[in-house]
């Protein structure tokens, strides 16, 4: 879906502010095996290409620089010959990789900051429905992300890190994280003792974070005729999820009478798996499973602008501290005239933007996120 | 440290190079097959081999002279044989007496060092797993990427790494866990064993046996189409198709398989048929399963057909034109929906 509202001098004007900043910004320090690679990307026009490969940097910018493109993507994967056709790319792993976004979270305040637009006429709608103005269009919703929203996500950013380095064992050293330049984080791990993971193998870890398919005999509830029996696994029940389902029961490896008296409590078997479930659910990540399980999936450039905002795919060191609509914030902040179509309000690079139906001036950069939003249009005023 | 392997060791594992070692120490030469006192190991192969067939497993144990040579002439008869179901089929049960006697030598062995070689020779260099043995509680632990690339390719929920014991990059098994997960491996080692012979070279006292069990057993393995493919999506078409060449079925595929055929309403008992196919097929489980996934057993939730995205992303889908457009392979060949 292309959010950038028809008229071309909002694509000019983007694509000059984008330009910019590859021939400025040219290089990208997160990009490894570069050759091993495939590149794609999404043009202005919403086509798409893929199966591009380059030997180095400087290709790819010249590229970037020449066509500048909306979105672009490399492969996670490492292939022998990245050019080819997908069956006969020869590949040879990939990097783990998982993908939390604001939206999977439910959070209450969404709401607040959500505006539908009219995808025929661009039209800010207050409602998910078909457009008023031009009585033809319908919207699609697009959101400028609040602080809870950045302090929910980032939560769930802490969990996951805890899944990979306690329970898999991953190290610090293979994990880079980056803010997804819209409303998520992207985790890459080039950890090579992992890269060689088929699909099934990736879904199980996939399922691991979410929380997915827990059984009650993992942690000691078996079904016996109508009712139920307790016995712990060998492997006992203080690692891993069973740890989690352990502290959250308020149980250890020998409360076996306390853990009969919490099934009988909860309703018997299905009623203990019903609570079950819940657990699992609340103590799990809300990962992208499609996006960890695929192995030949092209994923944002770290280091490349985000077409959905304008702000960029940025590393992210200290996840505590990390501003994204500070540090993610790259564009050139040379002033241009907007017109918003709403009334809203933005802070970026420190500054807050409160913005009427009328036309502004702005930096760049808020052109930029407002236009890729699709909640303003470029004017040609002086 | 001088541990080594004993005798008792080389008769449950006579697959190991000790045992090869063995034969080509005592000069033995294949013509000796055919002299009168060997008919003795010649039977005891056709039992343990007719037990295999009738999907046992052969716990019968003797010195290893007698095994080390029975393990042979059964290597010998298969290969004579030449039907892929009976090396298939008798690869998989041999593997699983091996399990058997892994799993106990693990777990009941006084001796660490003896273990720890154990271990070594199986797990490490002829699969490369890196296992670790504790030498009082019986519990191995394993590298999460060794186990996700083994307990993927299962069909069992418990096999799932959230039902795991899983800490610091590790997952702790019981011994019969571990070896379990193995049982893959071990198979396909025999399998290759019997598929790397040559074949010319067979005493004829052998052949004639082979010969006699081909024909009792050559017409049981004709695999019949269960059910014509008329309307099929092409992912479950591949999937019927790999399943009546009675190849193995990844999890994720069985699953893709199960639900769809209960969802265009086959009964029960046609979807176990369906899986009868399966080199590692075992009524008992599978009946559970599909039992399960048919929303009798365990969760009592039916479980839906997965969608096409997601067969995309666990390498399952194979569009074609016709799929344009579908959210679920069910979908597929119905009146396309607006
Ligand atoms: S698109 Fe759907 S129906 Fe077609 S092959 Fe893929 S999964 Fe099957
Ligand atoms: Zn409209
Ligand atoms: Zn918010």
């Amino acid at each position: 879906m292309n959010q950038i509202q028809n008229t071309g001098e909002n694509i000019n004007f983007l694509r000059n502010v984008f330009r910019k900043y590859y021939f400025e910004n040219n290089h990208f320090p997160y990009l490894y095996s570069i050759e091993k690679r495939e590149f794609g990307y999404r043009k202005f026009d919403s086509l798409v290409v893929r199966h591009l490969s380059f030997n180095n940097v400087g290709e790819l910018v010249a590229e970037l620089v020449r066509n500048v493109p909306l979105d672009i993507y490399y492969s996670n994967a490492y292939y022998g010959l990245p050019s080819n056709p997908i069956n006969e790319k020869q590949w040879e792993g990939a990097d783990l990789i998982f993908d939390i976004d604001i939206k999977d979270l439910d959070l209450p305040c969404i709401h607040e900051h959500t505006y539908y637009v009219c995808n025929l006429c661009g039209y800010v709608n207050s409602e998910r429905k078909q457009c008023i103005n031009c009585n033809k269009g319908k919207t699609y919703d697009t959101s400028i992300p609040c602080k809870r929203c950045f302090l929910s996500i980032k939560k769930e950013a802490a969990k996951l890190l805890d899944f990979l380095y306690c329970d898999l064992g991953i190290k610090e050293k293979f994990v880079e994280i980056f803010f997804s330049g819209n409303a998520g984080f992207h985790f890459h791990i080039n950890d090579p003792s992992i890269r060689n993971l088929d699909s099934n193998s990736r879904a199980n870890v996939t399922d691991y974070i979410l929380g997915n398919g827990f059984m009650c005999e993992s942690i000691g509830v078996r079904k016996y005729r109508n009712g139920f029996v307790i016995k712990l696994p060998k492997s006992g029940i203080m690692t891993g999820w069973r740890k989690k389902i352990a502290s959250n029961l308020g149980i250890n490896q020998k409360s076996e009478l306390k853990l009969k008296n919490i099934v009988e409590a909860s309703g018997g078997y299905e009623g203990f798996r019903n609570e079950l479930n819940k657990m699992t659910r609340n103590n799990g990540v809300p990962i992208d499973a499609q996006v960890t399980n695929d192995i030949h999936r092209v994923f944002r450039l770290p280091g490349s602008i985000n077409g959905k905002s304008g702000l960029t795919k940025a590393k992210c060191d200290d996840l505590e501290s990390f501003n994204p609509n500070n540090d993610a914030c790259m564009l050139s902040d040379s002033e241009v005239y907007v017109n918003p179509k709403t009334k809203l309000k933005i802070t970026l690079k420190n500054n807050t933007f409160r913005l009427d139906n009328a036309l502004e001036k702005v930096p760049s950069y808020v052109a930029a996120y407002l236009i890729c939003k699709g909640l303003a249009s470029i004017s040609n005023a002086q | 440290m001088s541990i080594k392997l004993g005798s008792s060791e080389l008769a449950k594992y006579p697959f190991l190079q000790e045992a090869s070692d063995y034969i080509h120490e005592t000069k033995f030469d294949f013509e000796e097959f055919d002299r009168p006192e060997m008919i003795h190991i010649i039977n005891r192969a056709v039992e343990k081999l007719e037990n295999e067939l009738k999907g046992n497993v052969y716990s019968n144990l003797d010195e290893y002279e007698i095994e080390i040579m029975t393990f042979m002439v059964s290597l010998l008869l298969i290969k004579s044989i030449g039907l892929e179901e009976v090396s298939k089929k008798c690869s998989l049960f041999e593997a699983m007496r091996v399990e058997k006697f892994l799993s106990s030598d693990l777990s009941n062995e006084r001796s660490v060092e003896k273990k720890k070689l154990l271990v070594q020779k199986i797990f490490l260099e002829l699969f490369k797993i890196n296992i670790d043995v504790n030498s009082t509680s019986s519990i191995c632990k394993l590298s999460v990427p060794d186990y996700l690339q083994r307990a993927s390719k299962m069909y069992e929920q418990e096999w799932k790494l959230i039902n795991r014991s899983v800490k610091d990059g590790y997952v702790y098994l019981d011994t019969d866990e571990t070896v379990r997960l193995i049982r893959n491996e071990l198979s396909n080692l025999i399998y290759s064993r019997i598929k790397n012979m040559k074949a010319i070279e067979i005493p004829v006292s052998i052949k004639s046996k082979a010969d006699e069990l081909r024909n009792k057993y050559s017409g049981r393995y004709v695999y019949k189409n269960q059910f014509k493919i008329l309307e099929y999506p092409p992912c479950i078409k591949h999937a019927m198709e790999i399943i009546n060449k009675g190849e193995n079925l990844p999890h994720s595929a069985r699953f893709m398989l199960a639900t769809y055929m209960l969802a265009i309403g086959k009964t029960e008992e046609d979807v176990i048929d369906i899986f009868k196919n399966s080199p590692d097929y075992n009524e008992k489980i599978t009946r559970y399963q599909v039992e399960h996934l048919a929303g009798k057993k365990g969760s009592h939730t039916k479980y839906s057909v997965p969608s096409c995205d997601r067969l995309r992303s666990e390498d399952l889908c194979f569009a074609i034109k016709e799929c344009e457009n579908l959210i679920n392979p069910i979908q597929f060949g119905r009146r396309k929906i607006r």
